[in-house]
């Protein structure tokens, strides 16, 4: 079980910008009663791990856990074997169990696992239920993995403990203590990364591994997008850890640093400059003259690609404004990749974005652009006076965009082609490209004939 | 391959790709059905997030629902009333123009485990309140929303000594989609009958433009109406789970007539339910249902040969693949084996080669006999594994892979017959390629 105390300490990781504003011992904040969205622990602990597609994720709780959830990311892999990231397996505990005890059931699973798939490795997540009754699933854990010499970590992110980041962290602290350091590469080379944080959702990391390879970097292991656990175990031998997007992992970052004295950078691979600022970020953190030059000469090469291909785009787009309504970073990387389409956007919203986020929408909007605190008011004012041609927002805002008689695409939607990288700029620019075309939004705004006067 | 036998038992530790859904899963569903109801799961914020992600996704529309995000903290020290309470408090604050009508809550494993209260909490509630006990360590998705059903009979509808003689509540199983709500209603309403449907999914999740989506349950029952169903003169019943759901109203009301139909699916089930119809009103069909009939045995004829030589899978919750195979095995399709998600009585009463409780690494099991699954879309990526060509009509929840998923209607004569007629022909397109 995880301790009180390693609760708070994730709860206060120091170097998270959700903390710089709060009072000591605050941390990161304790999920509300009446919440109408927002995943558990346990959700982000699934999400962190689960694109391990040689390892089998067990899940040991009741029904709803796994019932609901599995099948329904687009973490694509590219290995080879039996991919387990489009299976579910969960010991579904049941009356039974939750009176004596679950431990037998899940050392029965786990031996039908190994009998039936023989996985590189098994992650075991505890849940509430699992949690609460005692199962003693660290010492089942560390038995089995002895007799069946695979690697069985247990993942301690029972959904009450908070939310979907300590979830995420939590599936860090797993990786950490069971997994990374346990095994040497093949070899070795001066430019070898870890990337941490992007889970290849839609192929996003496809986007720009590419380029990194182009130039030389090579990503020694990943967590967990696309990645082996064979891969992370060498991950302690890396010069350098690349946090993607995901500030829940910035614990495990530190604590490799501490351990094992591999510094980290935080990058973003949204839009040209994001991916250009990146991977820049990289060959410098890397510190080899060489690869910076190689660096700069593979980027130029891509960028005036991209712009060639850009230029049809940019003639269409040019002069659509775009107002934007959607959280966290996709407020200042989606205005990025809009930007770099030659839209102007006149607003996005910033009601649940860190300040780190603000300060980025602030910079990239520049000084007309409209911060929305409270989008769900604001928007159709703003649409109004910007003159907005577009409005990109969750669905629950559609009704605005036919009001409005303005184009409309759902940014919350789960998305199912990439927009990371130089090329999945294309695939925004096609996306943007059929929402002015189409004239549904006119077409489903007009009136109903019992409705004219 | 060795044969798996029906029983309430598991036959193995563990489930591999699941089918089963879990019992608030089911509630939430439920409690959609009630206008202006405040869906709350009580849980730890997972169970609430994961599920109405997933319904948005199966229907493509905003889902209402709330939770009461139990904390390490409160899963130790409160007994239910706070989180449930403050729960209410932040909602309602947050939303100052929402009027909800009703509180539906329903457990989760979690406080099921450390067995909150959440009868006595109603007292301190000031809106109409409706609990329902649903660990999901038990029953499933079908029993979930059958002991919600009851629960708001038990707990708001009034008892009554008096009936209104054409009043009919409808009691549908859990898979039933609003569609399907829908044409019963109607059906009924055609020979005259006063219709409710308790819940009421037909004006709730059946995908209608409207502005202010997802904050509370939009159509659906009223509370009002549920209060007043103990004034029906006839209740029906579809499908095995909801028979307690009735047997609830009963002793409100003994007056009230109970009248239980396994399924609507097929020639013989949608006749038998006629036939009560025009026992109770003494009239005739309107002409549009006598030729729906005689459209029916027309695609029963022109269907029989496809699907008479072939193999079928079934996979879902109980009372959907008892109504399946009775409509598919009444133009001679062959069911090789039924895999249902929970037990149920009704699955004794499927007359198939095998018929028992698992999930789809069981399932699977079985697809080289087949020629056409019944299942939810999970099935799909499991047929890219297959070498041979098999079809896939799906039904069931989760259906990520398709649009439109409240409007599908296999029930009475109409729902059987274009039923038989999408079987038809997605078994052409895998059998006769040339």
């Amino acid at each position: 079980m995880v301790s009180r105390a390693k609760i708070k300490e994730l709860l206060n990781e120091s170097a998270c910008s959700h903390n710089k504003e709060k009072k000591k011992g605050e941390g990161c904040d304790m999920p509300k009663p009446g919440l109408a969205a927002g995943g558990c622990a346990f959700d982000g602990a699934q999400i962190s791990l689960f694109p391990y597609a040689d390892a089998v994720h067990l899940v040991h709780g009741p029904q709803t856990c796994l019932g609901a959830s599995w099948e329904t990311r687009e973490t694509l892999s590219s290995y080879g074997g039996r991919n387990h990231t489009y299976m579910g397996f969960t010991t579904g505990i049941t009356t039974q169990d939750v009176i004596f005890g679950g431990d037998k059931r899940l050392e029965a699973s786990i031996e039908y696992i190994v009998k039936h798939y023989a996985p590189e490795a098994i992650f075991i997540y505890s849940t509430c239920v699992t949690a609460m009754i005692g199962d003693t699933i660290d010492s089942i854990a560390s038995e089995t993995s002895k007799k069946y010499s695979i690697p069985i970590v247990p993942v301690h992110a029972a959904g009450f403990v908070g939310g979907k980041n300590l979830g995420s962290r939590l599936a860090g602290e797993a990786v950490l203590e069971h997994l990374i350091g346990t095994k040497e590469p093949a070899y070795l080379s001066p430019y070898d990364i870890n990337l941490i944080g992007d889970y290849n959702v839609t192929g996003d990391m496809w986007q720009y591994l590419p380029i990194l390879e182009e130039i030389g970097v090579r990503v020694l292991s990943s967590l967990s997008g696309d990645g082996r656990v064979g891969e992370i175990r060498t991950a302690h031998r890396a010069k350098l850890n690349v946090i993607v997007c995901a500030k829940s992992l910035i614990t495990l970052c530190r604590k490799m640093q501490e351990r094992y004295g591999i510094p980290y950078i935080s990058v973003s691979f949204y839009g040209k400059r994001d991916t250009t600022n990146a991977i820049m970020q990289i060959v410098e953190a890397l510190g080899d003259a060489a690869l910076v030059a190689k660096a700069k000469e593979v980027l130029a090469c891509r960028e005036a690609a991209l712009e060639a291909k850009l230029l049809p785009y940019k003639k269409l787009f040019a002069g659509k404004k775009a107002v934007l309504n959607t959280g966290g970073n996709k407020a200042w990387s989606i205005a990025s990749g809009l930007q770099d389409l030659g839209i102007e956007v006149v607003a996005t919203s910033i009601r649940k974005s860190t300040k780190e986020d603000i300060e980025k929408a602030k910079e990239y909007l520049g000084e007309g652009g409209v911060l929305m605190d409270a989008p769900a008011s604001q928007q159709a004012k703003v649409i109004d006076e910007k003159k907005a041609d577009i409005l990109l927002a969750g669905g629950r805002s559609l009704y605005t965009a036919l009001k409005k008689k303005i184009s409309f695409i759902d940014v919350n939607q789960e998305k199912k082609v990439s927009y990371g990288g130089y090329d999945g700029l294309l695939n925004l620019a096609e996306d943007l490209r059929h929402a002015f075309a189409n004239p549904v939004f006119r077409n489903v705004a007009a009136s109903a004939p019992w409705e004219v006067h | 391959m060795e044969a798996i036998a029906l029983s309430k038992h598991e036959h193995k530790p563990l489930q591999v790709n699941p089918i089963k859904l879990s019992q608030p899963m089911g509630a939430t569903l439920a409690f959609l059905g009630v206008a202006n109801c405040l869906p709350l799961m009580h849980g730890a914020q997972g169970c609430a997030s994961y599920t109405k992600v997933f319904y948005t996704r199966h229907f493509n529309e905003p889902i209402a629902l709330y939770n009461t995000s139990v904390s390490d903290i409160t899963a130790v020290l409160d007994g239910g009333d706070y989180s449930i309470l403050m729960a209410i408090e932040n909602i309602t604050k947050k939303n100052p123009t929402m009027q909800p009508e009703l509180v539906g809550l329903c457990s989760t494993g979690l406080t099921e485990t450390k067995g909150d209260d959440i009868r006595s909490v109603a007292s301190f509630v000031e809106l109409p309140y409706a609990y329902v006990h649903t660990p999901d360590y038990e029953g499933g998705l079908e029993s979930g929303w059958a002991l919600t059903v009851k629960a708001l009979i038990e707990q708001h509808t009034q008892p009554a000594q008096t009936i209104r003689a054409n009043k009919l509540v409808l009691f549908v199983h859990v898979s039933f989609t609003p569609l399907e709500a829908e044409k019963l209603k109607e059906f009924c309403e055609s020979f005259g009958f006063e219709v409710l449907a308790c819940p009421d999914l037909s004006t709730s999740l059946d995908g209608c433009l409207s502005e202010g989506q997802g904050k509370l349950g939009a159509g659906g029952i009223t509370l009002e109406d549920i209060r007043r169903l103990a004034t029906c003169a006839h209740a029906v019943t579809i499908g095995e789970s909801m028979k307690a759901a009735a047997n609830a109203l009963k002793a409100k009301n003994d007056k009230i007539v109970l009248r239980h139909f396994d399924a609507l699916s097929g020639l013989a089930n949608s006749d038998d339910f006629v036939a009560y119809l025009m026992q109770i009103r003494h009239i005739d069909p309107k002409p549009n249902i006598k030729r729906w009939r005689g459209r029916l045995q027309d695609a029963m004829l022109d269907t029989h040969f496809l699907i008479g030589s072939s193999q079928f899978l079934i996979l879902g919750e109980p009372d959907m693949c008892f109504g399946m195979c009775a409509l598919l095995q009444s133009v001679g399709g062959t069911i090789e084996a039924v895999v249902a998600s929970t037990y149920s009585p009704i699955l004794e009463r499927i007359e198939a080669k095998n018929v028992f409780v698992g999930d789809l690494e069981d399932a699977q099991k079985h697809f080289c006999n087949v020629d056409l699954i019944v299942g939810n879309f999970h099935v799909e990526r499991l047929l890219h594994e297959e070498e041979k060509k098999i079809a896939l009509v799906l039904r069931g929840y989760p259906n990520y892979e398709e649009l439109g998923n409240a409007l599908k209607s296999d029930i009475l004569y109409e729902g059987s017959t274009l039923f038989l007629f999408e079987v038809a022909n997605k078994l052409r397109e895998v059998k006769h390629r040339l």
